[in-house]
Parts: C-alpha cells; structure tokens; sequence
C-alpha cells in the first residue's frame, strides 16, 4: 500500500459524500462513530440520534474499471433509545460511543454497537428468499383450517427482493455505572472487552447476565479521584494482552494471566514532560483520547489533544515517534479551555500496512503523517472540494508572519467543524472521515 | 438545562453556543501575553470554578471533564498556597461572593494586588436546604478539596444527590438503599466522610449511571408492601402483575392499601394491560413508604 506523500506519487481524490447538506445541522444527525468491518466491504456509522447506518461496497463493475466501488446504503436501524431516570431526571444519550464488528463466521454479518451505558451485538443479515406454499397457513399469514386440508405440498422457496434484516441478538446491560468509553473485540473472537470511566469489564459473547471486572480504578473516597480511564483496547494477536490510556497522559497494558483482577500493570507507559512547556493546561492537553494498536501489534498509537505517538511496546518510557497535528494551537489554549475545545475527544487510526497514520483536526481539516517518508499532509474534507474524484488540495495554516495565498490564518479555523472520527479501510487506500453530519469518503488516485 | 425525554426525529438544533466558537478565538490571554502570570493564573481559576459549577448543568456531563478541571483547580489552589507560605500572610475573607470574584480580573486600570485571592469556601457540616442558601459562612482549614466541594454545591448540583425536599430523611435511611444513586449498594458514596470531602465525592458519585430503572423490578415485591394485605388475592393474578401498573383511571382514590394491585382481579379477566409506571405513580408509591 502507498503512504501518504504529498508528492507526485500519490494522491487523495474524493469520491463520495453521505449526509444532508443543508447548513442546519440536526443534533441528532452527528456522526459519532465510524468503522470499515475486516474486509472493507462494509462501512457502519454511529450517530448522535442512537441510529446505526450500514454502507456497502458494491462489486467493482467492469464498465467502470478506473473507479472502485462506491459505498451505499445497506441498512439502518436504531440501535440505542434515550432512557430517562425518573428519579434522578438524569437522561442516559443514545448517542452511539463505539462500533466494533465482529469477524464474519457466516452469511450474516454481526457489530457491537455501545451507548453510555448498554452494549448490544447486532446480526445482520440478507434475505432474498422466502418459503411460499405453506400447509397450514395462506399466503396472507391467515391460519387454514386444519380440516380443510386436503393434500399436502412442500413448501418451495422463491426469489424475493433482498431484505436486509437487523436484530438485537444480545443485550449487554447493567455492567457500568459510569459512561461506557471503549469496546474492543478479543482475538479469541468469543470475548471483548468494554470500559467505563473507573472500570473495564471483560465479556463472553454470549453471556449476557454477567461480566469479569478486570479494571477497577475507583479510590473508596471519591474525593481523592484524579485519573480517569479515557480509552481501551485488546491486542490483535495476544488474546490475554489489553491496554488502556488515561486522563493523565499514560497507558497501562495488562495481562489477563497474571491476576483475575489487572489493577498492576505489566507495563506502563509515560512519556516525561518537557518542563519548558508546562502550562496551566499541560495535564489537559495530555490526557489520551484514542489508544490503538498496529495492525502487526508491535506497536500502539496514542492521540493527545496536540499530537499522536506510536509506541513500540518494548519501550515504556517514551515514544518511538511523534508528530504535532496542530502545534499552532499551543498559544491557543487558553481560549480552548475556555470554549471547551480543549476537551474534544479526537480518534486516530492506521493503514492497514502500519505505514501510515492518520488523525483529525478543525475546521474540517484532518492529516496524515507516512511512517517511513515522514511526510505529512492537511486535507479538507468540505463540500466545496468535492468534485467527483477531484484531487484534493493540500492544505496549510499559517501560523504567523506572512499569510501566503491558499493558506488559513489560525484564528479563521472554525473550531465547530471538528473532525474527531477517521476510519481506514483495512487493505486499501479508503478512508471514510467523519465532519459533523456528513461522512466522506476518499480514495487515492487511480490511474 | 437538561433535555428530558426528547422524543425520536425531533431536529434539534445545535446551540448557539457552538455557533459562537465559528467565529474564531477570541483569546483571553492568549492574545494578551504580557498578561501577568498571577492574572492569568486568576483568570484560569476563575474559569476553571464556573466549568465546575456548570458541569452537572451541561447537556453531556462528563466525569473525565469533571476530573481534568478540578486537577487544574488543585493545581493552581496548590501553587497560590505554597506562594502565600512563602510571602506575608493573605488576610483570609470569609466573602460570600468569593466564587464570582474577578471574573474580570484585568480591564485595563490597576491590575490586582498579588498575591491574587484566594476564594475560601468551607464545607458545610450536614446538607440541608438552609444551608445551601448561606454559602460560606464558616472559616475552613480544609484546603482545596472544600473549597472545590463548597463551589461545587453554589451551583445546586447537589440537588441531585440529596433526597428530594419532602423526604430528608433518606438520606440517613439505610434500608431506603435501594433508592440510592449508586447501583453498587455495598460501596459507601461518603456517608460516612465529613461533609467538605462527602461533595467532591458527591460531583464524581453524579456522574454514576443509575440502573434505577430496574430497581421496582428487581426488588421482590413482598418487601415493599409487606404491611399491606394481599391476603384477598390470588397469588397467581399477584405475580402476573408484577412489571404492570394499573392505568390510573381504574384506581380507586383515597385507599390507604397498594393503588396499583387494587384491580388485580379486573385485570386477570379482562387480560393483562401493559401500563408505563408514570412519574405520578412513582411519587404517591414514594408517599406511602415514607408515611408508613
């Protein structure tokens, strides 16, 4: 797979846009969460409403053998309602926090989709046929009346139009009392694990009425709570391996082997602050809001609210590499902590070679850094460079001095257009990126 | 405020207040740099006390934000403290305005004499409605977790954990534990602590999930109304009941017995009716069990 150069060997192009475009945005329709599925071949969508959207590939055609195949709907369902506490008036969202597929074992296709507090594994599943000639009852679904039989016939199956069918196939409820952040699905392909703000809890797909607790960071007073759990994941290979990043800019991983209860970590990862750049913020800045492993698992990526790291998991006291996503928001963070943009939770993700990486920003800007050129490039996702496989134009924020023409002024970036969700097909160069209601879809050039 | 009950396909819109980030940074200090260092650590502060405050009122309270801020808080109480060790000793006000001080630290004119103030809230010994109108009217030695505490309960967040007015007492009810926030029962959510520490306790307990919507069903029912006599019905239309309530138009008002099981009979013959258990029904249950 190519990186991510801004030179002459490769190139973004845009290839689709899914959502409304009209300027009032319904906070409903927000995506919350994207997810390419192990092939590629399906893209889900969380949103804000609670509703999970489902897009296919179609097969390439050979009419049009220089453009890959586009992405559309293949199903919608509402996966989470809003539940509301009557005796605290406390609502618990139905925003979808995180999607996870699980790896196909038949014709249907199978997610986990989470909301604060309840996981649910979703099947999907295609059908195409149905049974017509029953015995026993008519066509319209009326029973017969079993006296009037007079002969019997089997039952033939006929083509139908395809049906794509979502069910709620497991409810996992009542195993986190504070707001779900992260699922991961194990390598054994039969547990995962889910985690909360103080606690993680390891699952069996099927069982539902109860979960291991094997992270408890909850002190017995409240009062002395400083650190909170902002992200988890298990390793892709090593089902007893899991780590999980904190509010104060640090990763634990465990193993399950060790203790039923990992609250010791086998190792911990920190990287030793610069002491020149300690500001009032340098703790907020520093809580992780996305940990995630390489493909290969050698190595894990964490996202800051300033930078992304990759981490060599043989080495825990510092990263193996770093790169600023928007440094020029450092002199800024005052006014981000004061419109809450501070806090915004950004995900990052990888290629699926490990070669490159690949983060979001403001203003609907979101970049990639390629591992091994060590260049980096800004793109816009926006309707306005969206000409169908339109090469799109890098872009640059001027951080002072001179502004040069086709560059942005940082204090023109409109911190509303945040691009906090990024997804990357796991063999192609397909990236599915999120900015508030629209999901884009990009592909590289094909020549 | 709070969104209650927002019903599916109702458009909302997103709310002026993120508009207003569209425009760009306005930058307190940061577009001030020669700010001085003690006002910008004031006007951290100050922000850092209205995030807090405001929090719980947020539509998507969030305890890692929760956490984050009073870390800052800690940090910055931490330093003025250690600063005020070092020079002549602050004069201690006992101001009940202290929280809504110099949210305008610096417009133009004479900075603020340093070291900057400190806004000494102490904890209040019990919870109760009276005391939530008088803020701080106690000099305090407990350092920074009451004041975060005390600046958290100004902003009647507290509402949430404590009982409802009409019932003080549950808050010392033990076997009322079923009602309480907390879906882990045997955890002690401070009852125990003093006050100052038992809200810093409280903020970060709020943001507990409740699993309160199953409790009523969970709990055998036996137990709850043992004192009132069932004796007249048939177990087996008792327990076909259990998840309903009876719609109210079918309860017979002024009886001193279980309103909801008084048609139990009815509804066994005339099959079993699905109902929603309705605030309503929720606040006269809550009226027996504390009149009993």
């Amino acid at each position: 797979m190519a990186g991510v150069g801004g030179g002459n060997d490769f190139q973004w192009c845009f290839s689709q846009v899914k959502g409304a475009i009209d300027e009032d945005v319904a906070e409903a329709d927000i995506i919350s969460t994207v997810e390419f599925n192990y092939s590629g071949d399906l893209l889900a969508t969380g949103d804000k409403g609670g509703r999970v959207v489902i897009f296919q590939r179609e097969q390439e055609s050979k009419n049009r053998p220089h453009s890959r195949g586009e992405y559309n709907v293949y199903s919608t369902f509402q996966s989470h309602e809003p539940e509301f506490d009557y005796l605290k008036s406390l609502e618990i969202e139905e925003k979808i926090n995180k999607i996870r597929w699980l790896p196909q074992q038949n014709a249907a296709h199978s997610l986990l989709s989470t909301n604060d507090k309840t996981i649910k594994l979703w099947k999907i599943s295609e059908r195409d046929k149905k049974a017509e000639g029953y015995n026993l009852k008519e066509e319209d679904g009326r029973l017969r009346d079993p006296f009037r039989i007079t002969s019997l016939r089997v039952p033939v199956l006929q083509p139908m139009d395809l049906m794509v069918e979502a069910s709620p196939r497991r409810i996992f409820a009542n195993a986190h009392t504070y707001h779900i952040n992260s699922i991961s699905v194990n390598s054994d392909h039969e547990t995962y694990l889910s985690a909360d703000d103080l606690r993680i809890n390891l699952w069996h797909l099927e069982i539902t009425d109860r979960s291991f607790n094997i992270v408890d960071i909850k002190p017995a007073n409240m009062e002395e709570l400083t650190e909170v759990i902002t992200a988890a994941e298990c390793h892709p290979n090593q089902c007893n391996v899991f780590v999980y990043s904190s509010s104060k800019g640090t990763i634990r991983l465990c193993d399950m082997r060790a203790a039923a209860l990992c609250d010791r970590h086998t190792k911990f990862f920190e990287e030793p602050e610069d002491p020149s750049s300690r500001s009032f913020f340098s703790e907020i800045i520093s809580s992780i809001s996305d940990v995630k492993f390489s493909h290969s698992g050698r190595y894990m990526m964490t996202r800051d609210y300033l930078s992304v790291k990759v981490w060599d998991l043989n080495m825990e006291n510092r990263p193996v590499e770093t790169y600023q996503v928007h440094e020029y928001l450092r002199s800024k963070l005052c006014s981000l902590y004061e419109n809450d943009c501070i806090f915004d939770k950004f995900e990052c993700c990888w290629n699926g070679t490990d070669s490159a990486i690949m983060t979001g920003s403001y203003n609907n800007f979101f970049r990639m850094f390629d591992r091994n050129t060590r260049r980096d490039i800004t793109l816009e996702a926006s309707r306005e460079s969206s000409k169908p496989r339109g090469i799109l134009k890098p872009r640059k924020v001027c951080t002072g001095g001179k502004r040069k023409k086709d560059e942005i002024s940082v204090d023109s970036l409109d911190f509303n257009k945040k691009i906090l969700h990024t997804a990357w097909h796991p063999k192609e160069n397909v990236i599915a990126v999120a900015a508030t209601n629209n999901l884009y879809i990009f592909q590289d050039k094909m020549n | 405020s709070l969104r209650y009950m927002l019903g599916r396909g109702v458009k909302r819109k997103l709310s002026d207040y993120d508009e207003s980030m569209a425009a760009g940074l306005p930058g307190p200090f940061d577009s001030s740099p020669a700010l001085p260092y003690p006002q910008q650590r004031q006007l951290v502060l100050n922000m850092c006390l209205r995030k807090l405050q405001s929090c719980c009122l947020k539509v998507e309270p969030s305890l890692h934000r929760s956490v984050l801020l009073s870390n800052t808080l800690r940090q910055i109480q931490g330093e003025m403290l250690n600063e005020d060790c070092n020079t002549s000793p602050l004069a201690v006000q006992s101001d009940r305005n202290a929280y809504s001080v110099d949210t305008s630290p610096y417009i133009g004119g004479n900075p603020p004499a340093t070291p900057a103030h400190i806004p000494d809230l102490p904890p209040l010994p019990l919870y109760s409605q009276a005391e939530e109108a008088n803020l701080m009217t106690m000099p305090s030695d407990n350092g920074m977790s009451s004041t975060v505490s005390s600046h958290v309960r100004v902003s009647g967040f507290m509402k949430d954990m404590s009982p409802p007015p009409a019932f003080p007492s549950w808050a010392e009810n033990e076997e009322l534990d079923f009602f309480s926030s907390s879906s882990s029962s045997s955890e002690d959510e401070g009852n125990d602590h003093p006050a100052g520490s038992r809200s810093l306790d409280s903020l970060f307990g709020s943001f507990e999930i409740p699993n309160s919507t199953s409790y009523l069903t969970d709990l055998a029912f036996d137990d709850i109304f043992e004192d009132i006599d069932t004796s007249m019905y048939d177990s087996s239309d008792f327990t076909s009941v259990l998840s309903f309530t009876a719609p109210r138009s079918s309860v017979s008002p002024s009886e001193d017995s279980l309103k909801p099981f008084s048609t139990c009979s009815s509804l066994s013959t005339n099959g079993i009716q699905i109902c929603v258990t309705d605030l309503n029904d929720l606040d006269h249950i809550m009226e027996i069990l504390v009149e009993s």
